[in-house]
């Protein structure tokens, strides 16, 4: 058995916790700290400084996705009621005050499977079936559709300067151009379905996990993909380092219980060399790096949230969801992490002061 | 495919060409006081309802459909729907997924199979074919109405009243000679008992083998069919690295047009029966009980197929004795 951390170090401690009334979906942060999660019962609810309060009571249908705009100033969330709720955040109030409903889209029995908004200006894409719609926070309205087609979309991530997003799902991720909707997709193609993407933060490489076990990795502007191969199952979840100087970020990937990370070798031509990190006995449900370190946390099924220190060893294991972890979610200045629990538990850990110097 | 346990959803996958009667079948189910949350699948995934909410589109002719790369397509929506619903706890107690009218059942079944997530939370229930006893004649010859046929556990030979008694007997013959291991129900209105339909475990390896001694003593009717069934009945012993050899040769060669198979084997220097099924090329095989005592130790194989040589899988199959 894997010994954890022989010195003992506290990395994070635990600072806060409440519980949803059913398996949390997904956890969100915005700019100024505030935390939104959403439940499989319907709810989402809003964190600060210690105090939650309901913006969605506990309904028939399940709420599966949310995320804040990235100025902080929108929350949104999507779920299997077909509707699309926008809350406008305002600042200087009590988290009892601070979110103001200003829109709910009707999308007839489609479910909201995913959102997200762009990070350069507030437009907000979320999937509908076989199509993703963008819809604009400051003119309230739906500025296009795009057509997946092929399948319905299973994931969608905007490029983080703006000039892309890639919607992911059979044959591949296709990139449409923010700067005419109208122009035909780039098609990265695949011979199986896309389920998860994401692009790196410096907008360089965009990397798709797929029902056929691989993960290809795509540098932008270039035809020519890697494909990462040798995964026990379908990937679940993908995730990228901060910017590296002089050096193309990390990327960790989960399949069933393993996670693995690449780093990118100096040369194009070799590739990128992994690193398996094995610990979970249990399906691996999120990961999440660090947003300015290389501290690399992943939440699993067996009930285990693993710090794993540079993305080498495990630094420090969180616990507190027996029935499992859900989801996770950095704060954006890193000092606080949160997670969902498959039984509705909602955890915050702080950085530990005793910790410092990790990464 | 694990065995059914509590944390097992069972689910149906129903099929039927258009106007069969699926979604007159469907409505009953949903509408049925049998004390269960049904949760329902139609379509291209697109609708779930739950709770008896489903909502059903008026006229079935209108489903889309969408047979190019179904397999991926199937497996991720498929994937993508049933996480989401499983997120849930006690939310249903049964899962229906009904197929395009058209569509080959195969990668939905295989679905089940195949992926590392569900294959442990869900238990495939049975294959439900419902067969519109007039019209299945003017479509015969569609392979997708013969592969209905050949992957059902339970069959509804539906609108009986539309046909007389003597094409009802010829048509139960010729679908018994094509899968002898499912159940034919003469059905009108697809009026059926639900303890016929949901919880038949015909997918569960520990109760799968319960194969009709008469079936296996039958001698095969005569039927022009390309779709056929047949067992294979033999006593001995069977070596193991033989049978895994004749096994992974037929499933490469044969595997597209082997749409079922299950099997009780007798293996040489094993005290415990090995039992199997298999959809296509994949194969799901685990040791059941020990041969109790007194029990006559044999081999029992069950094949439906399409084009499958009888004569050369019995001959192979006996290669592979001690």
């Amino acid at each position: 058995m894997f010994s954890v951390g022989a010195k003992g170090k506290v990395l994070f401690q635990p600072k806060w916790q409440s519980n949803l009334s059913e398996y949390v979906t997904q956890v969100a942060w915005s700019p100024d700290g505030l935390l939104a999660a959403s439940s499989a019962a319907g709810e989402v609810v809003l964190w600060q400084d210690g105090s939650l309060v309901d913006l969605l009571p506990a309904g028939l249908a399940s709420v599966d996705c949310l995320a804040f705009s990235a100025d902080g100033k929108f929350l949104a969330a999507g779920g299997q009621d077909s509707k699309v709720r926008v809350w406008e955040i305002l600042s200087n109030h009590l988290v009892e005050d601070r979110a103001n409903l200003i829109v709910s889209l009707d999308n007839g029995s489609k479910w909201v499977d995913k959102l997200s908004w762009s990070s350069t200006c507030n437009q907000l894409a979320f999937s509908l079936g076989r199509y993703v719609q963008i819809w604009d926070a400051n003119t309230k309205t739906v500025m296009t559709t795009l057509p997946f087609s092929n399948s319905s979309v299973l994931d969608l991530a905007w490029q983080p300067d703006g000039k892309n997003i890639a919607i992911a799902g059979d044959g591949g991720v296709k990139l449409w151009s923010t700067g005419d909707w109208d122009d035909d997709p780039y098609l990265i193609e695949m011979p199986s379905a896309s389920i998860v993407t994401a692009w790196s933060g410096d907008s360089k490489y965009i990397a798709s996990g797929n029902l056929d076990n691989t993960v290809t990795v795509l540098e932008y502007g270039s035809h020519f993909p890697w494909i990462m191969r040798g995964f026990p199952g379908k990937i679940s979840n993908l995730t990228w380092s901060q910017s590296l100087a002089n050096h193309a970020p990390l990327l960790a990937a989960s399949s069933m219980e393993g996670v693995a990370v690449w780093k990118k070798e100096t040369n194009d031509q070799d590739g990128w060399n992994v690193r398996v990190l094995t610990l979970h006995n249990d399906k691996v449900q999120a990961l999440g790096f660090h947003p300015h370190s290389l501290l690399l946390a992943s939440a699993a099924n067996d009930g285990w949230l693993c710090l794993w220190t540079k993305a080498k060893q495990v630094g420090q294991i969180l616990e507190g969801a027996s029935g499992g972890f859900s989801c996770l979610g950095w704060s954006k200045d890193g000092q606080l992490l949160a997670a969902g629990g498959r039984d509705g538990e909602l955890i915050i850990w702080s950085e530990s002061r005793r910790g410092k110097g990790f990464g | 495919m694990v065995a059914t346990t509590n944390n097992t959803v069972p689910v149906t996958v129903l099929t039927g060409y258009l106007g069969a009667g699926k979604t007159t079948l469907l409505n009953r189910i949903l509408t049925h006081e049998h004390g269960k949350k049904v949760a329902v699948i139609v379509n291209e995934f697109g609708e779930v309802g739950i709770d008896n909410q489903l909502v059903i589109d008026a006229d079935e002719e209108i489903f889309e459909m969408n047979n190019g790369c179904i397999c991926c397509t199937v497996r991720g929506d498929l994937i993508r729907i049933i996480g989401n619903l499983m997120k849930r706890r006690h939310q249903f107690d049964h899962l229906v997924i009904e197929t395009t009218g058209l569509a080959d059942p195969a990668p939905v079944i295989q679905t089940f199979f195949v992926d590392e997530d569900l294959r442990d939370k869900i238990a495939l229930d049975a294959v439900v074919t419902v067969v519109d006893a007039k019209h299945i004649q003017q479509h015969w010859d569609a392979e997708e109405a013969q592969e209905q046929i050949a992957f059902a556990d339970v069959i509804l030979l539906n609108k009986t009243d539309l046909v007389s008694p003597e094409e009802l007997d010829e048509l139960s013959s010729k679908i018994h000679g094509m899968n002898k291991m499912a159940k034919i129900y003469r059905t009108q209105n697809s009026e059926l008992s639900m303890d016929a339909l949901l919880g038949v475990q015909a997918f569960d390896l520990d109760r799968a083998l319960e194969i009709d001694p008469n079936f296996l003593s039958e001698d095969a009717h005569e039927h022009d069919e390309t779709v056929k069934s047949f067992a294979i009945v033999e006593s001995g012993e069977l070596d193991g690295q033989k049978l895994n050899n004749w096994l992974s040769q037929l499933l490469q060669t044969k595997g597209v047009d082997i749409f079922r198979m299950k099997g009780i084997l007798n293996i040489a220097g094993e005290d415990e029966r090995f039992v199997f099924q298999g959809v296509h090329m994949l194969l799901d095989g685990k040791a059941d009980r020990p041969w109790k005592e007194g029990e006559t130790r044999k081999n029992e194989l069950v094949f439906i197929g399409r084009n499958l040589d009888e004569a050369q899988l019995r001959e192979d199959f006996r290669q592979c004795l001690v």
